[in-house]
This record gives structure tokens, C-alpha cells and sequence, in this order.
């Protein structure tokens, strides 16, 4: 369990914490006034000047030596925080975690409130210029994004009752997305994102530039060297370059350290090769996000 | 010392009212592997995001940038100039 579980998880995984998805936890926090003015402008967020600096080349900026480690301390500070006074259009405390369908699936079951509403990711149309309903929102949100009109997807049912929101996430997970879950602000939490890279903000910031802005799952993906049969079709599925196959040993290699324990790559094995274990039952990853 | 990568837009090229709108175009973000450009709308005031004038599109992640040149050729307004440096890959020694 990440840090996030000790604080906020009452005794579990944190996204398994009921309280977390409450109306009366959202009403605590102001969520609503944050959630207004974040999504007012959500695609301003990369433009916007934090401290002097924007994020325009911001590759350029984290390799100056006493620089890089300032706009590290103050991008991580922002998206961790959980401070009063929170700056919605910069995101501060929106914080998020990588996880596997199954999670995903329970939390749309059992704990997420309504209302539920899918719409376009914003991250997709900002950087790819393509208009993809891929993200589930819920509670205090779906209200908030529901008056923007241009992230809502045109002549389809976009209000979702629980059984259509766990169908959806199956079949964004199976081709390829993978699902992640969202403080928007730390505590509160109420969207599960089907995310892409690179042009998911999260996972920019944290694949390209080492910003821990989303953490990775609390599981990895084991092999069963007996059961792999070398398809290479898992490959293909993995967005984070985690997998490879080796032609010398006729099978399929992973590297850990890459492994954001998402699981979308179980989706292509034919021959149950690929399962998740506990991030804590590798010596080597544990504690690692 | 590190090269950066330069990319400009030309928005007197580049604009809604122009030939090609930007936010019908969309082919340089398309065209782009790494995803190197951003369209949103501009900072000035409080921006009405349902009014066209004031979305553009901005070359972001310039560390990004492998200088491929797809942009360039896709533009159909010719209102983009890259001139390739070292991406982030390059600089950490790939």
C-alpha cells in the first residue's frame, strides 16, 4: 500500500475507502466550487505559468540543475496537496493511481456515487485533436462536466446506471486503455480515466519527465514461463514498453520497473500466461510507485 | 551544451477565419507520434470556450520533438517551422 493508503484508506487500499466517494466528504472539501473552476478551462492547464514557468518545453527545464529540482518540488507539491486555498486551474491535489480492471469494475459496482457519466477525454482532444467518451465521471463532477457541453458526446445516452459503467471500462480495457482513479481534490474521488500515452497529462508527466503525478498499481504482471508460448499478442497491448519478446528463448520478457501493474495486457493471452501479483509480494518492487 | 528544439507557428496563418480552422484541421496533433502539440484556448481574460476566436494550437512538448518534419508537410497552411535539437532521449544519452 502506497502512502496515499496509510492517510486516506482507513485500513485498505485508499480507492477502496467508501467514505472517499461521499457527497458529504465532497461538501467538506468545497469540491464542487474546485471542480467549477477546473473544468471551466481544463485545457488552459499546460499554458497556465506556475511560479513563472509554464510547461512549454518543460523537458528542457528539468534537466537545469537548481531549476529542475524546483519545478519538481513545486509540481509534485501541487498535485499532492492538500492544503486549504487549492488552486482548481492548476490542479492542485488532483492526484491519481493506476489500476486493474477488476478494481476499476468494483469501485463502479459498490462504491462510486451517482450520478455516473462518460465523456470525451480531454486529454485526447487537446493533444491528438480525436474525440474518444472514455471517461467515467462521477458524484459532484458529472454535474459539473455535465453543464460544458463540448466534453459530452454527441447522440448517445451519456448518463450511465452502474452495469453500463463497468461494460464500458471492460471494453476500453480491452482494447488497450488503461484505467486509472482519481483525487479531484485529495480526498475526494470521482472519475476513473481510460487513459493513453502520451497524450494523457498524467502519465506525460510522470513517463517523460519522472513527475510523480500518477502512481503506478499496486500490482505487476508474473509471467508463467511455462504457459507463454511466445504469440508476442500481449506486446502490443502494453503502453508502457514493459513487455518484449525475445526470439532466443521463444517467449515473452518483462521489465518490472516499467510495469504500471495495469493488466490490460491479460486481455491478448490465449493461454493464461499472464496474472497479477501483488506489488508488495516482489522484494524488489515493494514500495516502489 | 543542449540544442534545444525550436517550433514556431505562424498564427496569421494559423487561425479560425483562416482557410483552415484549426479546430476543424487538427492534422498537425494528428500527425504527431509524441504528441508534441496542444490545442486550447488562450489565457486572456476569462476565455468563453464556446466562441471559436480563441482556440490555437502550441508546440508543448518540445523535449518531445524527434524531428521527424510529419508537421511541416501536413500543414496546410505551411504555418509551422521546427527546427530539430536534442530530444529529452538524446540529452539522457540514448
Amino acid at each position: 500500500m502506497c502512502e496515499w493508503c496509510f492517510k486516506h484508506g482507513d485500513g485498505g487500499k485508499w480507492y477502496n475507502n467508501a467514505r472517499l466517494y461521499r457527497n458529504e466528504l465532497a461538501d467538506e472539501y468545497n469540491a464542487g466550487e474546485y471542480l467549477e473552476e477546473q473544468w471551466k478551462n481544463m485545457e488552459t492547464l499546460f499554458i497556465r505559468k506556475i511560479m513563472g514557468f509554464n510547461s512549454i518545453g518543460l523537458g528542457y527545464k528539468m534537466q537545469m540543475p537548481i531549476i529542475g529540482r524546483l519545478i519538481r518540488k513545486v509540481v509534485e507539491g501541487q498535485i499532492h496537496s492538500e492544503k486549504e486555498n487549492r488552486n482548481p486551474v492548476r490542479a492542485d491535489g488532483h492526484f491519481g493511481q493506476v489500476l486493474p480492471l477488476e478494481d476499476a469494475q468494483h469501485i463502479m459496482g459498490n462504491l462510486a456515487a451517482e450520478p455516473i457519466i462518460k465523456n470525451y477525454c480531454v486529454c485526447r482532444w487537446m493533444q491528438r485533436g480525436v474525440k474518444d467518451a472514455v471517461c467515467i465521471n462521477f458524484g459532484q463532477l458529472s454535474e459539473v462536466i455535465e453543464k460544458h457541453t463540448r466534453y459530452i458526446p454527441e447522440g448517445v445516452k451519456y448518463r450511465l446506471d452502474r452495469e453500463e459503467a463497468i461494460q464500458a471500462l471492460q471494453e476500453q480495457n480491452e482494447k488497450g486503455y488503461v484505467a486509472s482513479v482519481w483525487f479531484q481534490p485529495v480526498p475526494y474521488i470521482n472519475a476513473i480515466c481510460s487513459c493513453e500515452s502520451p497524450e494523457c497529462g498524467g502519465l506525460r508527466l510522470r513517463n517523460d519527465f519522472n513527475l510523480k503525478t500518477v502512481y503506478k498499481g499496486e500490482y505487476l504482471i508474473d509471467i508463467d514461463i511455462d504457459k507463454c508460448e511466445g504469440c508476442k499478442s500481449c506486446v502490443r497491448m502494453c503502453q508502457f514498453n514493459a513487455l518484449r519478446y525475445l526470439p532466443s528463448v521463444k517467449r515473452v520478457i518483462v521489465d518490472l520497473d516499467k510495469c504500471f501493474g495495469c493488466g490490460v495486457c491479460r486481455h491478448a493471452c490465449k493461454h493464461d500466461a499472464l496474472n497479477l501479483v501483488p506489488r508488495e509480494s516482489i522484494p524488489g518492487q515493494a514500495g516502489k510507485y | 551544451m543542449t540544442k534545444k528544439t525550436s517550433i514556431k507557428l505562424d498564427y496569421s496563418k494559423c487561425h479560425t477565419g483562416a482557410s483552415t480552422d484549426p479546430r476543424e484541421c487538427r492534422k498537425c496533433l494528428f500527425v504527431c507520434d509524441p504528441a508534441v502539440f496542444l490545442m486550447h484556448p488562450t489565457l486572456e481574460k476569462h476565455p468563453d470556450p464556446h466562441n471559436p476566436e480563441i482556440w490555437r494550437v502550441d508546440a508543448i512538448w518540445l523535449s518531445k520533438c524527434t524531428g521527424c518534419m510529419k508537421c511541416v508537410e501536413v500543414c496546410p497552411e505551411k504555418a509551422i517551422t521546427v527546427k530539430p535539437g536534442d530530444s529529452l532521449a538524446i540529452i539522457r544519452g540514448f
